[in-house]
C-alpha cells in the first residue's frame, strides 16, 4: 500500500497487519492458457462468477457460467454493487392494529462471489470502501456481503480508456491493492499471481489447469507491466499537496463557475467505484394490515435535495457547492482521515458526464488557483 | 457552411454593446474532442466558442437554470442572455416561451442549422475509430471529418484524419429529424435544409412498434430493470423544470405541528428503490408529461448512461400527438400548447 499522507494509527496498524500478512505469504504465480479460463471457472464449485458482458452497448458485471473473453475496455459501473447493491433491505416490518410491531431480519444471502476482469481502479476502491464501511461503525450487510466477494484482477497492458489517471491518485495499471488474483495478458495465455489467501484458493481449485511460470514467462511479465506503467495518461498534478490546496480553497468562486453546466444528475457517483452515500427509507407495501421493508438505496450528493432540510433551507444550495463536496470527498477529507485519495482514476466520471465536468480539469485549476 | 468566425463576432459585438449580459454556447472541452456547454460574459471569451459535430447539448436547459437562480436570488433579469440554439433546441425554447417560463426578449437566439447532417452520435463512431482517439471534429458538407492522435488504418487520405459520411455516425434523432433549422431566431447562420429526409420521421419507433405486444413488453421490462435511477435523463431535459418532482418528496412542508406519523405517511408516488415498478413508474410520467412539450433533441437518450432508448418513449408521445391532433411542438410562440387547447375538429372517438 502506498501512502502519500500521515496516516492515523488505526490505518497504521491495519498497514502493520497488512506487511506482516504479506511477510508469511507464499507467492503463487502460474501461467494459464487462455483457452483454459471457461475451465477455471467452471472448476470454480460454490462461487458465483461474475465477469464483464457487453449487453446493450455498454459492459457490465454479469453472472456467467462460461464464454468468458477478458476483453472488455473498463466495465460502465464498478464492481462496487457486489458489496454495496444499490438496494439493501434490512428488515421487513408488519404491524396488526393493536399489536406490536413485528420485525423481521433480512439477511444478506450468502453465496460466494467470484468478479473476474476487475480493472486495478476497481481493485484500489474495494479497500477504500472497507475503510468507509469498517471503520466507526461495523457495518454488518456490507461486510456480510464483502467477505464473500473475491476480486480476480486484470492488468491494463493499455489504458482502457482515454480519461485514465491512475498513475496520478497513487495507482498503477498493474496494482494489485483490493485484488485476490492478478491476471496479465500476455497474448496466449494469462500470467495469474495470487494476492491473497482467498485468491490461492481459487487458483488450487482448479490445480491442474495452471503451468508454472517459465523464465521467460517472467520475463515477459515484467516487461508487459513496466509497459503498461509508461503508457503516458492524464494527470491530477501533485497529488500530495491537493488536501492542502482544497482547504486553502473552500470558498473559491471557480468551484460555481466549473460546476456551472453540472446538471445534478447521479451519473458520476453512481458509477464510481468508491461514492458510497446512502438513504434509508421505509418503504410501505400495504397500509392495512401495515406491511413494508426498510431499504437502504444508493444516494448522491449531485442530488439538489441529497442535504435539503426539512425547512427549505438547502446548505449546498448551488452546484458550486455540490461539486466541491464531492471533489474535496475523494481528495481532502478521505485523504484527512484516512491517509489517501479516495478516488482511484478510473475516468468513468469524466468519461460518462453528460455535459463535460473533468475532475481532473477541476482539480487541477483549483490548486493552481489556491496559489 | 458556418464559420465559426460568424458566431464569435456575434457573441462578441453582443457582448461589447450590453445587448446581453451572457451568451450560452459550446467551446472545446478537456475531454478529447468534445464540446461542452460554456457561458461567457465577456467580449473576450468570444474566441473560445465552437461549432462541430459534438455540440450535443440542448443549452435551452441553462435559460431555466438562469430563470430559476433569479426566482431564488429574487432579482428580475437585467438583460436577455444569448443562446446558441440548433433546430430541436429553438423548438425548446418556444415550448418554454409557450408554457410562460420566460418572455421572448429575455431571450437572443444565435440560431444554427444542421444544414445536411446533425450531431454526432459516440457509439456509433467508436467501431470506425478501433480504440484510437479523436482529438476534433468538424462539419464538411456530408461529411464528419476527425482528427484522431494515432495513425489510422492505411487507406485513409491523410494520416490522423479519418473522414466519414456524417450519415454512418450521426444521432438518431438527426437523421429523423423533420426541421433541422431554427426558425425561431435574432439570427441564424447556415442553411435552411427542411426537407432533407435523410430517415423516415419516427423510423425508429416504427421498426419497434412492428413487433408483437410480448416482444415489446419483454423489450421494456428489460430495460426498466437496468435503470440505475441517476435522473441524467430529468436532469437533462429542459422541459422537466418542475420545482419539485415527482420522484422526490423534498417539499413536504414541515412546521412544528408536524408528526412522525405524518412524516413517515407523506405522500411518495415512486420510492427510491431501482426496481421495475417504481422504475416505470418514474420513466412512464416523464414521458406522459413531455407530450406535446418534447422538440425531440435526444438528450435523455444521450446522456443515459445504461443506453435505455428512452427516445422511443418520447417519439410514441409526440407522433401520437402528430396523428391525433396535428400537432407540433415549438411550431410558434403564441400557438396552443397541445394539453391546454381544444379545437373543435379534434377527434372525439376515444370518448365512448
Amino acid at each position: 500500500m502506498f501512502l502519500y499522507f500521515s496516516a492515523s494509527p488505526r490505518i497504521r496498524v491495519n498497514i502493520f497487519w497488512f506487511r506482516l500478512a504479506r511477510l508469511r505469504f507464499k507467492i503463487m504465480e502460474k501461467i494459464l492458457n487462455k483457452k483454459h479460463i471457461d475451465d477455471w471457472i467452471a472448476a470454480l464449485d460454490g462461487w458465483d462468477i461474475q465477469a464483464p458482458v457487453l449487453e446493450d452497448d455498454i459492459w457490465s458485471y454479469q453472472p456467467v457460467g462460461g464464454a468468458v473473453r477478458l476483453d472488455h475496455p473498463n466495465t460502465k459501473q464498478s464492481p462496487k454493487g457486489l458489496a454495496f447493491p444499490q438496494r439493501e433491505i434490512f428488515f421487513k416490518f408488519e404491524q396488526i392494529k393493536g399489536e406490536a410491531p413485528r420485525l423481521t431480519e433480512v439477511v444478506p444471502d450468502e453465496r460466494r462471489h467470484a468478479v473476474f476482469g476487475v480493472r486495478p481502479c476497481d481493485g484500489r476502491g474495494v479497500p477504500r470502501m472497507d475503510l468507509v464501511f469498517n471503520d466507526h461503525v461495523e457495518d454488518n450487510y456490507y461486510l456480510a456481503r464483502r467477505k464473500n466477494v473475491a476480486y480476480v484482477g486484470l492488468a491494463c497492458n493499455k489504458p482502457p480508456s482515454a480519461n485514465c489517471f491512475c498513475l496520478s491518485v497513487g495507482g498503477s495499471p498493474v496494482s494489485t491493492e483490493g485484488l485476490d488474483v492478478q491476471m496479465t495478458d500476455l497474448g496466449d495465455r494469462y500470467f495469474v499471481k495470487a494476492i491473497t489467501e482467498a485468491g490461492k484458493g481459487l487458483m488450487t481449485a482448479a490445480g491442474k489447469l495452471f503451468a508454472e511460470p517459465s523464465a521467460a514467462d517472467q520475463k515477459q511479465v515484467k516487461q508487459v507491466h513496466a509497459e503498461a506503467v509508461a503508457q503516458p495518461q492524464r494527470a491530477v498534478r501533485n497529488v500530495e499537496e491537493v488536501p492542502a490546496k482544497l482547504k486553502a480553497s473552500f470558498k473559491s468562486p471557480l468551484w460555481q463557475e466549473l460546476a456551472q453546466p453540472c446538471i445534478g444528475c447521479g451519473i458520476c457517483t453512481f458509477l464510481c467505484p468508491t461514492c458510497h452515500c446512502f438513504d434509508i427509507n421505509d418503504e410501505v407495501q400495504s397500509k392495512a394490515p401495515l406491511k413494508g421493508i426498510r431499504v437502504r438505496t444508493w444516494d448522491n450528493c449531485q442530488f439538489p435535495d441529497f442535504t435539503m432540510h426539512s425547512s427549505g433551507h438547502n446548505p449546498r444550495e448551488n452546484t458550486g457547492a455540490r461539486l466541491r463536496q464531492r471533489v474535496g470527498h475523494k481528495f481532502q477529507y478521505f485523504p484527512e482521515n484516512f491517509g489517501m485519495p479516495q478516488c482511484t482514476g478510473c475516468g468513468r466520471c469524466i468519461s460518462e458526464c453528460p455535459v463535460g465536468i473533468d475532475i481532473i480539469n477541476v482539480v487541477n485549476k483549483v490548486v493552481e488557483n489556491a496559489g | 457552411m458556418i464559420k465559426i468566425q460568424d458566431i464569435r463576432d456575434t457573441a462578441r459585438d453582443l457582448l461589447t454593446k450590453g445587448e446581453v449580459r451572457a451568451v450560452i454556447g459550446y467551446r472545446r472541452g478537456s475531454r478529447g474532442m468534445l464540446a461542452e456547454p460554456t457561458f461567457i460574459t465577456s467580449p473576450e471569451q468570444a474566441d473560445e466558442l465552437v461549432w462541430d459535430p459534438t455540440c450535443f447539448h440542448n443549452l435551452s436547459l441553462y435559460l431555466v437554470h438562469d430563470r430559476k437562480f433569479l426566482a431564488h436570488i429574487r432579482k428580475n433579469p437585467e438583460a436577455p442572455v444569448a443562446i446558441v440554439a440548433k433546430g430541436c433546441d429553438a423548438r425548446s425554447i418556444v415550448v418554454l416561451m409557450q408554457e410562460h417560463y420566460f418572455k421572448r426578449e429575455d431571450v437572443y437566439i444565435i440560431g444554427v442549422s444542421c444544414e445536411g447532417t446533425g450531431v454526432l452520435d459516440e457509439r456509433k463512431l467508436a467501431p470506425h475509430l478501433k480504440g484510437v482517439q479523436a482529438s476534433n471534429a468538424a462539419f464538411d458538407g456530408n461529411d464528419f471529418v476527425f482528427t484522431t492522435s494515432e495513425k489510422l488504418l492505411a487507406g485513409h487520405p491523410a494520416e490522423g484524419e479519418k473522414r466519414l459520411p456524417a450519415r454512418e455516425v450521426m444521432a438518431d434523432r438527426c437523421l429523423e429529424c423533420r426541421i433541422p433549422y431554427p426558425r425561431e431566431h435574432n439570427v441564424v447562420f447556415g442553411e435552411d435544409k427542411t426537407g432533407r429526409q435523410l430517415a423516415e420521421p419516427f423510423a425508429a419507433l416504427t421498426r419497434f412498434e412492428a413487433q408483437g405486444a410480448g416482444t415489446r413488453w419483454d423489450f421494456w421490462s428489460h430495460h426498466f430493470d437496468r435503470c440505475i435511477r441517476c435522473f441524467a435523463c430529468r436532469s437533462v431535459c429542459p422541459m422537466c423544470y418542475c420545482d419539485e418532482c415527482v420522484v422526490d418528496s423534498i417539499t413536504f412542508p414541515v412546521t412544528t405541528e408536524t408528526t412522525a406519523e405524518d412524516k413517515a405517511n407523506r405522500i411518495r408516488w415512486i420510492e427510491r428503490s431501482a426496481v421495475r415498478s417504481e422504475n416505470i413508474t418514474y420513466l412512464m410520467t416523464r414521458a406522459m408529461h413531455l407530450a406535446g412539450r418534447c422538440t425531440d433533441c435526444g438528450e435523455c437518450e444521450r446522456a443515459c448512461s445504461v443506453n435505455i432508448p428512452l427516445r422511443l418513449l418520447n417519439n410514441k408521445m409526440e407522433r401520437e400527438a402528430r396523428e391525433q391532433f396535428g400537432f407540433e411542438p415549438g411550431a410558434s410562440i403564441g400557438g396552443p400548447s397541445l394539453v391546454a387547447s381544444f379545437l373543435d375538429s379534434d377527434p372525439g372517438d376515444f370518448i365512448r
